[in-house]
């Protein structure tokens, strides 16, 4: 038979029809069309497909049943996660937002946030540099901090991560297999985050595992995505004969240190990656029993040579009804065994610097035959401070870390018999990683000093334990015509950290002195949600939360959070509308907190011993030190007051449809790590509360269906987001030109170009206004006399641009003609800027005035700037790195096959990028350009077989 | 489960209560306060620093002590690029000046440290631990010492800073306010607390080596009576005869050969006898990259060899002005290498005299005066090459020798013949025999501030030195003072350092210093 749509007579590809009550049955093919053997007279068939009303047909001896399927309005009507509970995306009253699996970005994507980089208003991911397997910056709404953590919160299966992230791996979020991800949530103003409480100002993301379906048929699917990639540019450094040139039009050079040959040091570290993500995934659903297994090879080689990623992971859903229903279990079990091998990113600033004319190789150098400067022959005839060849700092170095991490949870639901409504919810939670590694460079590696091989090996153990009870009561109130959600509950949760190893230091190995890092929270918590009438929406939650990191005085604290809605489109005057089909607005307010604070026994003095090579001679003893540490007894959360105001509309049906946020959120007692009084305390920089920071922004998302035919479909996402973040207040003092120095950059030690300051964005570029000439070339060391007193000093720094952009947007487009589908997703960035450290760097006597007999590289931007001394601090060098980037770009057939489904697809990532920033790439997210990892263009070739 | 939220530490770190159940955490805490003057933090050389606002390695006090004391002199250059070090030399330094911050955070972070040591030894809490007697009388010392330390950073400060922001151990630990105290108030607290534990503290040449003794406060003393009239208008020559006297009564001498003070051994070699209070260096036991790592590695590059230094390399920053060479020459015109006077160690190889180019290693006679080689000329411990162990003679018996003559001169009494043999004995040693040796009649202040370069160049006593002798902005003039090749005078605040900017901003309670 065939399968359609009732209200388009479309056929429908992949409905399961099974036989009521066995594992029998099939799906339709891409024409809707089914084929299902074995049926007896009086089976009942069943068609089930997401968002269509399930339909039973008894088999009554009938050769072709043809079905048309109705749309279910109950399922259009999305079900959102909203943190202990769910609500739907038409009774939500707060900014949050679902991405589901078929708008993820395509490509072999490694790290899972990476599945939803510019799909949604508000969300700013930052890709990572060009290492395989690295984790994006996420911020939503900017983030609320200073000093403390500014990444969201993320509960995976309702458990929430550490946020700490775990060490030894490249990205905490590389547990979760992106293949297995159904889709993520994000929470983001406090009227839906607050039930978080002291962990929610960053926002919250929550991802939900795929698991297995109900009456489903088996379900075998093989997936590969098969990838190459190469750098896109290199940076612009001085050829051979520049350099030769260069160095000798100098006076005091000596060009006989100079070599004879032709290297490219950048063609020389970096090569073309290749990668390969192999999944393997069954699933079948009976009507009390559900699973899903997934099983995932994943092995990445960096564009830099040595880099390598490798992840083999295994995921089980285990979905379990007893008692009639009444109870449902879900086991989720996440496990991974991740290797790494690390280059030494230190040779891509290596490249950079090392002299151009000279080899790569030197038969005559015990440094294993590289090329390095050197006063002689043996090991340790290296110049010490001279730069190192690039590729014996790749080649010469062994860095391998293996982590195994498991992340399982078991949930049970239970439907009290005596109170229709009423559930109890247990959610208990384990993840547990252990990460080891070794790191290792011979003793002919030139950058060894030692008379023994350097090597360091580390052993370290996270684990987060997790404990969440809580009932969930919904009834309607009748004679008021009132549906109510109440949800009230108890979360304990610890984290716990350890860390040891040992280490040459540097002529003998040392133990490591364990670390130990404990802490704890617990919480109670309650919602009540009320819809009143089907138009009036009135949620309201309530958190109280205590934490270890404080002491008994400021433990524990409440984070209310209320938000209303009115969903205009079931008022009268709009619900026969032809044209508005949704319109809902909504308003909230709440509070939250912030305890990633770093130290974690903050409020308590505590003394901290000395460890080898820190110990003071008396008499012919030396002895070990104590330290008292600084503390500040009153430390407590950092508090943030969200105020947000949303319109969500549909207009044709929901063709099109859209969402429009603003908000406003001020952050008080902010955690900063500030100048303490000099004396009077223990440092000279605290991490207390201290200061505010005030945040505001506009989130737009829209979305159409700009074709719907029975051949051709064009969907189109777009959203942007206007925000900015400002410093209100940072010090115990009121002195108006109080800052703290940031942004450190590389070239010369404890060199900032940034600042915190009142009135200015925490990303604030600090530097001199450079003077030009005429001809519109800078000035060497010539800068506006801000105070005009007659001097450059840095009383005349100024606060002058700054990292975050103005504004960011999104855009997603995805086309089906027939079998054949296309999507890209365009990203820019507007109003942000780059310190181009790599050009910074460039000054003549950096090439030529270096400490032994060598000469080093740089940026050809010193032909331009004919700097003969650094100017660092000079806003020549703050660049706008406004962009646009098309991200993605993906081509796909599915074969028209009978028995399997077949997909082939095509996708190039990082395919363009239009900017006018002369560095190697604009999207940097400290806005800081120094040494970065190049991104690697990619192609990917993906098939897929479900069987 | 509540109480599953009072967590105490799990590691090596602990409670104070538990840190002091361990008797030997008394003098573990106390080589902190000492430590404070050598390291930067608790993992040698670098990775768990005191400091944060700055590189750690910059943090270090001596280096941060020693750049203040010598870069804005005649004694020294650096031609690093990092931050506004360079102008510390063109004597351009604003209150933003990170170095100068840092020193000021670092000395008042070491005054904090002591007075934590104070308010956990006082008697009550002894008592309540129920510390026996004999640790009792032992931290009496280390109680004594702790305070000398604290009078030691507060004299930086005085003399640095002027009015820094004052804290005992009677005021809390927190974010409070600190209040600020004028300068004549920090000397009278300064000699009263000098005063009060010079009864307390060990007897002189009594206490191990690197632990600071009677001679020690007596050194201390007589800086600040030296001083007296720039901080507080009033000359106070005469006690700087009656300590000098006492200390030079103690039965300290000046070791046979000027160059073993500064060797990785000169805790054995016999400099030991000249040191009065040293900072005490070890390269496998008491590493940093700052104190003797940054002053023996920084005074390396150009053509000169590392492995003389017993270093593994050089760092190719600092170097001297021609006015300090001068200083050896009849005429400036003759050549460094004829001098006899042994105290003149100048690497000239490759070097031009005169600076053109701060940048550049080779403007700029280099120095080679401290060396991580023994009296022998074997490399010290540290296999690597990377932390010296050379000790830094802090206090040692020829300042207070050249401290008497100076106070003779001033009118402090004493006796001239004592002044003119105590000088000579350092020129008889510094050349092999009599034949520089001066009479009464040489005895001048010009001779004194020169001799004092002479003999203690780099040993961060010169901005003090040319403050007390109106020769350090005003007058006096040495390449690129004031930013200019041929160097200028510069204004008179800047016998002051600025209160930095960063601490005016949080502390309402601080005014900065004139000129700032």
């Amino acid at each position: 038979g065939t399968v359609t749509e009732s209200a388009t007579g479309l056929p429908v590809p992949g409905v399961n029809v099974i036989i009521k009550g066995t594992s029998n049955g099939t799906t339709t093919d891409f024409d809707g069309n089914y084929t299902i053997s074995d049926v007896s007279d009086e089976d009942i068939l069943v068609y089930s497909f997401l968002g269509f009303a399930t339909q039973e047909v008894p088999y009554e001896g009938q050769s072709t049943i043809d079905i048309a399927l109705d749309e279910d309005q109950a399922t259009l009507d999305e079900v959102v996660l909203i943190g202990y509970g769910a609500t739907s995306e038409q009774d939500a009253t707060g900014a949050v937002e679902k991405i589901s699996a078929e708008e993820f970005n395509k490509g072999a994507v490694i790290s899972p946030e990476q599945l939803i980089a510019g799909k949604s208003a508000g969300v700013q991911i930052t890709p990572p540099g060009g290492a395989p397997g690295e984790g994006a910056t996420i911020r939503i709404r900017g983030g609320s901090s200073l000093s403390a953590n500014n990444s969201p919160l993320v509960v995976v299966d309702g458990v929430p991560l550490d946020q700490r992230g775990v060490s030894g791996t490249r990205n905490a979020l590389n547990t979760i297999n992106p293949n297995e991800i159904e889709d993520f949530v994000v929470l983001k103003d406090a009227a839906a985050t607050s039930i978080y409480g002291s962990r929610a100002s960053n926002g919250v993301i929550l991802i939900t595992t795929k698991k297995g379906k109900k009456d489903s048929p088996f379900q075998f699917t093989y997936d590969v995505k098969a990838s190459i990639g190469n750098i896109t540019d290199k940076v612009d450094v001085l050829n051979a004969e520049q350099f030769r040139n260069l160095v000798t039009s100098r006076s005091n050079t000596d060009p006989s240190l100079l070599g004879d040959a032709d290297t490219d040091w950048q063609d020389v570290i970096y090569k073309t990656s290749v990668g390969a993500i192999h999944n393997l995934t069954a699933t079948q659903g009976f009507e009390n029993f559900r699973y899903r297994i997934n099983f995932s090879n994943t092995e990445q080689t960096g564009v830099l040579k040595t880099d390598y990623y490798g992840r083999n992971s295994l995921n089980i859903a285990l979905n379990q009804d007893l008692f009639d229903n009444s109870l449902k279990l879900t086991l989720t079990s996440k496990g991974i065994l991740e290797d790494n091998s690390f280059a030494d990113q230190g040779a891509i600033g290596g490249a950079i610097a090392f002299d151009p004319t000279q080899p790569v190789y030197d038969p005559t150098s015990p440094f294993d035959g590289y090329f390095e400067f050197r006063d002689g022959n043996t090991t340790n005839d290296e110049m010490r401070l001279a730069t190192r060849n690039p590729l014996a700092t790749l080649e010469q170095y062994y860095n391998r870390g293996r982590v195994k991490r498991n992340i399982t949870n078991l949930k049970a639901v239970y439907e009290l018999p005596f109170i229709e409504g009423l559930e109890f919810n247990v959610n208990a939670g384990f993840d547990y990683a252990e990460n080891e590694g070794r790191n290792s460079r011979p003793i002919t590696s030139a950058i060894v000093a030692a008379e023994r091989e350097q090597f360091e090996e580390y052993f370290n153990i996270n684990r987060n334990l997790l404990l969440d009870t809580y009932f969930n009561y919904k009834t309607n109130i009748t004679p008021i015509n009132t549906d109510l959600d109440f949800t009230a509950g108890h979360s304990y949760q610890e984290f716990f950290q350890y860390f040891t190893g040992r280490f040459t230091n540097p002529n003998e190995i040392e133990e490591r002195e364990p670390s130990i890092n404990r802490n704890a929270l617990e919480s109670y918590f309650a919602r009540a949600s009320f819809d009143i009438d089907d138009k009036y929406l009135i949620s309201a939650s309530y958190r109280f939360d205590g934490s270890s990191r404080f002491s008994e005085d400021n433990r524990w604290s409440g984070f209310p959070a209320a938000s209303i809605g009115w969903k205009l489109h079931n008022e009268e005057f709009l619900v026969n509308s032809g044209v508005i089909s949704k319109l809902k607005i909504r308003g909230g307010y709440g509070e939250t907190g912030n305890q990633e604070i770093g130290p974690n026994y903050g409020y308590l003095g505590i003394y901290t011993p000395s460890v080898t090579g820190a110990s003071y001679q008396f008499g012919n003893q030396f002895y070990p030190t104590l330290r008292p540490e600084e503390f500040d007894e009153d430390i407590k959360w950092e508090a943030l007051k969200n105020y947000n105001a949303g319109i969500d509309f549909g207009f044709f049906n929901n063709r099109i449809s859209g969402s429009v946020d603003a908000y406003y959120r001020q952050t008080s007692d902010l955690l900063a790590q500030v100048p303490v009084p000099a004396g009077a305390n223990l440092t000279d920089q605290l991490v207390t509360n201290v200061g505010e920071t005030v945040s505001r922004g506009i989130e737009v998302g829209l979305g159409g269906d700009l074709a719907r035919s029975e051949d051709f479909n064009w969907s189109l996402n777009y959203n942007i987001t206007f925000q900015e973040n400002e410093i209100t207040a940072l010090s115990l003092g009121d002195d108006p030109e109080f800052f703290i120095p940031q942004g450190g950059i590389g070239g010369a030690v404890g060199n900032t170009i940034q600042l915190w300051k009142t009135g200015y964005d925490p990303y604030t570029f600090f530097v001199f206004r450079q003077v030009y000439d005429q001809d519109g070339n800078p000035i060497e060391g010539a800068y506006v006399d801000v105070n005009g007193d007659n001097a450059i000093t840095e009383a005349d720094r100024q606060p002058y641009k700054k990292a975050s952009p103005d504004y960011f947007m999104g855009l997603t487009n995805t086309l089906n003609y027939k079998n054949l589908d296309l999507s890209f997703t365009f990203r820019g960035s507007f109003g942000n800027y780059v310190y181009n450290n790599t050009q910074s760097n460039a000054f003549i006597e950096a090439v030529t005035v270096t400490p032994d007999d060598y000469y080093a590289n740089v940026n050809t931007n010193v032909l331009e700037s004919n700097f003969v001394d650094s100017q660092y601090f000079s806003d020549y060098y703050i660049q706008p790195a406004d962009f646009v980037k098309l991200d993605n770009l993906s081509i796909g057939y599915n074969f028209p096959f009978e028995e399997v489904d077949f997909r082939a697809s095509f996708t190039a990532t990082n395919v363009l990028t239009i900017t006018n920033y002369e560095g190697l790439d604009p999207e940097i997210f400290n806005g800081i350009d120094n040494n970065f990892y190049p991104r690697s263009r990619n192609f990917v070739l993906g098939l897929n077989l479900t069987f | 489960c509540e109480k599953d939220l009072d967590l105490q530490p799990e590691d090596n770190r602990s409670s104070a209560e538990a840190t002091f159940q361990d008797p030997d955490s008394y003098k573990q805490f106390l080589a902190k306060l000492y430590a404070g003057l050598a390291i930067s933090g608790q993992d040698g050389p670098a990775g768990n620093p005191d400091l944060v606002g700055l590189d750690e390695g910059f943090s270090q006090y001596l280096r941060l002590y020693w750049k203040m004391q010598e870069l804005t002199t005649d004694e020294a250059v650096i031609g690093w690029n990092d931050g506004t070090i360079k102008d510390l030399h063109s004597q351009t330094w604003t209150s933003g000046n990170e170095f100068i911050r840092t020193m000021y955070s670092r000395i008042m972070y070491q005054v904090a440290q002591a007075n934590e040591f104070l308010r956990q030894t006082t008697p009550e809490k002894l008592d309540a631990r129920g510390v026996d007697s004999a640790l009792r009388s032992d931290i009496e010392k280390f109680r004594a010492e702790a305070r000398f330390l604290r009078a030691l950073s507060y004299w930086h400060a005085l003399d640095l800073f002027g009015k820094p922001p004052f804290v005992t151990e009677e005021d809390p630990i927190g974010a409070f306010l600190p209040e600020q105290i004028q300068r004549p108030e920090l000397f009278s607290y300064l000699e009263g607390e000098l005063l009060d534990i010079e009864s307390s503290i060990v007897a002189a040449n009594q206490n191990e080596y690197g632990r600071a003794d009677q001679a020690a406060v007596w050194v201390l003393l007589a800086k600040l009576y030296q001083n007296s009239k720039v901080y507080t208008g009033t000359d106070r020559s005469a006690e700087v005869i009656e300590y000098t006297t006492k200390i030079i009564e103690s039965g300290y001498s000046l070791v046979d050969d000027y160059q073993k003070l500064f060797l990785a051994d000169n805790n054995t070699n016999g400099a030991q006898n000249e040191i009065i209070f040293p900072i005490t260096f070890d390269g496998m036991n008491t590493q940093a990259y700052g104190g003797m790592t940054f002053i023996i590695h920084a005074a390396v590059g150009g053509d000169m060899e590392p492995d003389d230094f017993g270093i593994n390399g050089g760092w190719a920053g600092l170097r001297t002005t021609s006015a300090l060479v001068n200083k050896f020459l009849d005429d400036n015109d003759d050549p460094i290498e004829d001098v006899q006077d042994e105290r003149a160690m100048f690497f000239t190889e490759g070097q031009s005299k005169e600076i053109s180019d701060i940048s550049s290693f080779n403007d700029g006679y280099a120095i080679t005066k401290f060396k991580n080689v023994d009296t022998q000329g074997n490399p010290g411990s540290d296999p690597t090459g990377d932390f010296p162990d050379t000790d830094f003679p802090m206090f040692r018996l020829a300042d207070v020798y050249l401290m008497y003559a100076e106070a003779v001169i001033r009118d402090g009494g004493g006796s001239e013949a004592k002044a003119v043999s105590y000088i000579n004995e350092l020129r008889e040693r510094a050349y092999g025999d009599d034949s520089a040796n001066i009479d009464e009649s040489d005895l001048t202040l010009e001779l004194i501030i020169n001799e004092r370069a002479r003999e203690l160049y780099w040993e961060a006593h010169r901005r003090t030195d040319l403050i007390r002798f109106n020769l350090f902005s005003e007058n006096g003039v040495w390449p690129f003072k004031g930013g200019v090749p041929q160097g200028s005078t510069t204004e008179a605040f800047r016998d002051l350092m600025p209160i930095p900017a960063s601490d005016l901003g949080v502390n309402t309670n601080l005014t900065q210093n004139t000129g700032y």
